[in-house]
């Protein structure tokens, strides 16, 4: 089995200030990695980076479209644009940022779907119906605007504003953070099923070690904007071998 | 088979002190098909890391460890990853679930794994229950409140689903009365005698006689004391 995403050597550099430096990582089809570090240990960065909202300065960021290895930072703008609604997604922190909420809960779906081209109305709303039984958001809710949504549902919307198009590669930023311990879980059974379910590729930043020890298969541990340590997720956080992952782990309070 | 080849294990503690704590040094182990293999000796003498070698939660300085031939080896996690999917299986001491699943869908995960067929699987499970002795009632439950011994049965039900090659076993029976112990234990029996290789830890005499376990005690091959 090939890589779907290879990141290698990738640096950026806010003005002297270090963003994220040397950074590499390999996801494999329906595989999850976790980023995880302190706040301003570069993870918004790095995740910003290989999804086309940062441009960064060095590197390479290989991914493997229909067979096909591309490098995302050589390809032509328009190319970019068609892979960032289709084989890519990104969900953010806040909801908010992600979704558009004058418009109507089944219009941010059907949006990435009609920026491929699809314009055949009955087959969009069947489309739309599938996403939200999928995230669990009840029909009669479709023409509803998203500020009248709970914090939850609204995450629950950007989820499936994202995957409508099907797309291969999902990266997450704090997908959980801000919203409480109950939605949290629902949340992440949610996407735990559809990584399953779609054998979906997952990138998710996370400064919560027991929502990635949840989710991920692999970890990566960011400090001062470099990876201190990597690895399979279990084992970074059960025999951590770094000096700052064996804190990092050793801090977490316990229920 | 599980094999381990001159292991070399220690653990270096770098914010209390570097402490070393040294605990295995040339551990050799094999355990075959259809043999159960029982690890014996007292608390923090290396029966759990030696568990957690096997399944890729702990590294190890030096040595090899091989399942059905294929390496654990940490710098290609993607293999371990793929060994856990098809190979190995784990019992652990504790039940690590993310809140409000219900039991079933606990149950059913490793078996979707390898089969999309939700009926099919869903049945599957519901046996696996009913022969565990789990309430009907409670399937649709989380298992975060169950009782002890109830959460373990739902651990050792999502352990024993799938007919793993190797199957790694901490404490399957230490919470349960001596009737579940009995059907927990026929299971594990079960497997053996589907030709699994299976490594565990169980704390009573009667569980390993019961299994006819090769007995190793780890006091005479730990450094740790």
């Amino acid at each position: 089995m090939e890589p779907i995403l290879s990141v290698q050597n990738l640096n950026k550099y806010y003005g002297d200030q270090v963003g994220c430096k040397n950074m590499n990582m390999t996801l494999y089809p329906g595989e999850v990695v976790g980023v995880v570090g302190e706040s301003g240990s570069g993870k918004t960065t790095f995740i910003n980076s290989i999804s086309g909202n940062l441009i960064p300065d060095s590197g390479k960021i290989l991914i493997n479209t229909n067979n096909e290895i591309i490098n995302f930072l050589e390809i032509s703008e328009s190319l970019k644009r068609l892979l960032i609604r289709t084989e890519l997604a990104f969900v953010h922190q806040n909801p908010r940022d992600g979704l558009r909420l004058d418009v109507s809960a089944g219009g941010n779906i059907s949006e990435r779907l009609m920026s491929i081209g699809q314009r055949n109305y009955g087959n969009i709303r069947q489309t739309i119906f599938k996403w939200l039984d999928k995230v669990e958001i009840d029909k009669s809710r479709v023409d509803d605007f998203p500020r009248t949504f709970s914090g939850g549902m609204l995450q629950r919307l950007q989820i499936a504003k994202n995957l409508v198009t099907s797309p291969k590669i999902i990266f997450m930023d704090e997908p959980t953070g801000g919203l409480d311990v109950s939605v949290q879980a629902k949340i992440l059974d949610l996407l735990r099923k559809l990584v399953r379910e779609l054998n979906l590729s997952v990138v998710i930043v996370s400064h919560d070690l027991a929502v990635i020890r949840l989710l991920a298969d692999k970890i990566i541990v960011m400090k001062n904007g470099e990876a201190v340590e990597s690895g399979l997720c279990d084992q970074v956080l059960d025999d951590p071998q770094h000096s700052y992952t064996q804190l990092l782990v050793s801090s977490v309070l316990q229920v | 088979m599980i094999e381990l080849n001159k292991i070399t294990k220690k653990f270096t503690l770098h914010n209390q002190g570097k402490t070393k704590i040294s605990v295995f040094k040339n551990l050799n182990l094999k355990i075959n098909p259809g043999e159960i293999v029982a690890l014996t000796g007292p608390s923090g003498v290396g029966k759990s890391s030696i568990l957690k070698m096997i399944y890729g939660n702990y590294v190890f300085q030096s040595g090899e460890i091989k399942i059905n031939n294929h390496n654990i080896d940490h710098k290609y996690p993607r293999n371990i990853i793929e060994l856990r999917k098809n190979t190995i299986g784990y019992v652990s001491q504790f039940l690590r679930v993310i809140p409000r699943v219900p039991t079933i869908e606990i149950v059913m995960e490793p078996l979707l794994e390898i089969n999309s067929d939700q009926d099919e699987v869903r049945e599957k499970a519901e046996k696996t229950l009913i022969k565990l002795n789990i309430d009907k009632n409670l399937w649709n439950l989380s298992p975060l409140t169950f009782s002890g011994g109830e959460q373990q049965r739902v651990n050792v039900a999502r352990g024993l689903i799938r007919n793993y090659p190797c199957l790694l076993l901490d404490e399957p029976t230490a919470s349960l009365d001596s009737v579940n112990k009995d059907i927990v234990l026929n299971l594990i029996n079960e497997k053996k005698d589907k030709g699994s290789s299976i490594i565990g830890i169980f704390h009573d005499k009667y569980s390993r006689k019961y299994l006819n376990a090769r007995e190793i005690d780890i006091t005479k091959i730990s450094n740790a004391k």
